[in-house]
């Protein structure tokens, strides 16, 4: 068993519901990797098993919400799987969209009157707890917080989505 | 039909036309389509106009790293302004939503039944797959004058023992080291040897055992 197989089964295993794969520190732990050149190494791994999966429809992703590196179907790949969890269920994926929106401003928390503002719907209570239990969210209604647990990150490409707001705020104005 | 000269004409003009816009204010590099100019470009190429294609080639390299570079600082004003608000304050439709997200999910790859162990059978059996008997060649006869440490030899191996067949079969029947008599070359012998042990083989010829004698 090499280094790449090992690689493999760390980024594709599913930690508990809401987590996948593992941090750069866990990997170069379970690699048993050290040196000043450990970086360089762990990149080096990275690009490789990612050139090596890329012929699967596979890619190596990096969630910025948990720090963790992960393995996901290529962008064409995951249209063709049907990727979005929200499917047939256009109200949630809205609201996690605001609630996306306003944990960005904050640190990964959120007021929920912030949200309620923003949402302007009767029902984004309920919306937020169906969210909790898909696991998305975790809501304090006592405090009237709620927080992202790194699930969207898995399944949302931030990125691509800041460049899309940040174009279409451009043609609002 | 135009030629791929007049296309990479056709690119340098356009790409002189965005920059002229751009610096001019009517444009921003983030309103301009870089993709079809790298495409058309791809498709002019000629071994005769190489070194143009690759002077525009840099130009458009050019055009999108100042792209890439609009789009950052974009980001960042939006990010320090908070201003992702500004679209969520625009009261968006959920289908705007939905709109914008399209394109962004991704799915993820989670096996937890990918363990160790599972990985190891898998990989002795696609192993075990992929073990194939190396094809035998006759090796292609060459003309040459020229000397090599290793010879391609003239004949076939089925051709000399066929040569050596025919050169053996009026002696035969007779005994064993008769065959092998005329000759006093000790490579050539054991050679022979071997040619005869393949013909037993064959069945081409038989020997007798008691009486060390060969025949047809």
């Amino acid at each position: 068993m090499n280094e790449l197989t090992i690689l493999m089964h760390l980024l594709s295993e599913k930690i508990n519901n809401v987590q996948i794969g593992a941090t750069k520190e866990e990997i170069i732990k379970k690699l048993n990797l050290y040196g000043k050149n450990e970086s360089v190494y762990f990149h080096n791994l990275i690009t490789h098993l990612s050139s090596y999966i890329e012929p699967l429809g596979l890619q190596i992703r990096f969630n910025p919400l948990s720090s963790r590196w992960y393995i996901a179907f290529e962008t064409t790949a995951s249209e063709f799987v049907s990727a979005n969890p929200f499917e047939n269920k256009p109200r949630l994926a809205a609201t996690i969209f605001c609630v996306l929106i306003c944990c960005l401003k904050d640190m990964g928390r959120a007021k929920i009157q912030d949200i309620k503002e923003i949402r302007r719907k009767k029902h984004v209570i309920e919306d937020l707890k169906e969210l909790e239990k898909l696991g998305y969210l975790e809501l304090e209604e006592d405090l009237g917080i709620v927080s992202l647990t790194p699930l969207i990150g898995y399944q949302l490409d931030l990125n691509m989505l800041l460049v899309k707001l940040a174009l279409k705020i451009k043609d609002q104005k | 039909m135009r030629s791929r000269e007049d296309l990479t004409e056709e690119i340098n003009k356009a790409m002189k036309e965005i920059q002229v816009k751009v610096l001019s204010g009517d444009f921003s590099m983030l309103d301009i389509e870089l993709a079809p100019i790298f495409e058309t470009l791809k498709k002019s190429i000629t071994v005769r106009n190489i070194d143009n294609s690759s002077s525009i080639y840099n130009d458009a390299f050019q055009l999108l790293v100042q792209k890439y570079e609009e789009l950052k600082t974009l980001i960042n004003q939006l990010d320090r302004k908070e201003s992702f608000f500004i679209f969520l304050k625009s009261k968006p439709e959920d289908s705007d939503i939905l709109q914008l997200l399209e394109g962004c999910w991704i799915k993820t790859f989670d096996i937890q039944t990918l363990s160790f162990d599972f990985l190891t059978t898998s990989q002795e059996k696609l192993s075990i797959g992929h073990i194939t008997q190396p094809p035998i060649k006759h090796l292609n006869k060459v003309e040459t004058n020229q000397n090599f440490l290793l010879e391609v030899p003239k004949f076939k191996f089925s051709e000399k023992i066929t040569n050596f067949f025919e050169s053996i079969k009026d002696k035969l029947p007779c005994a064993f080291n008769e065959i092998f008599e005329e000759e006093k070359d000790q490579i050539k012998i054991y050679e022979q040897f071997v040619y005869i042990l393949h013909l037993l083989q064959m069945g081409k010829i038989k020997y007798q055992k008691e009486t060390k004698f060969l025949y047809l």
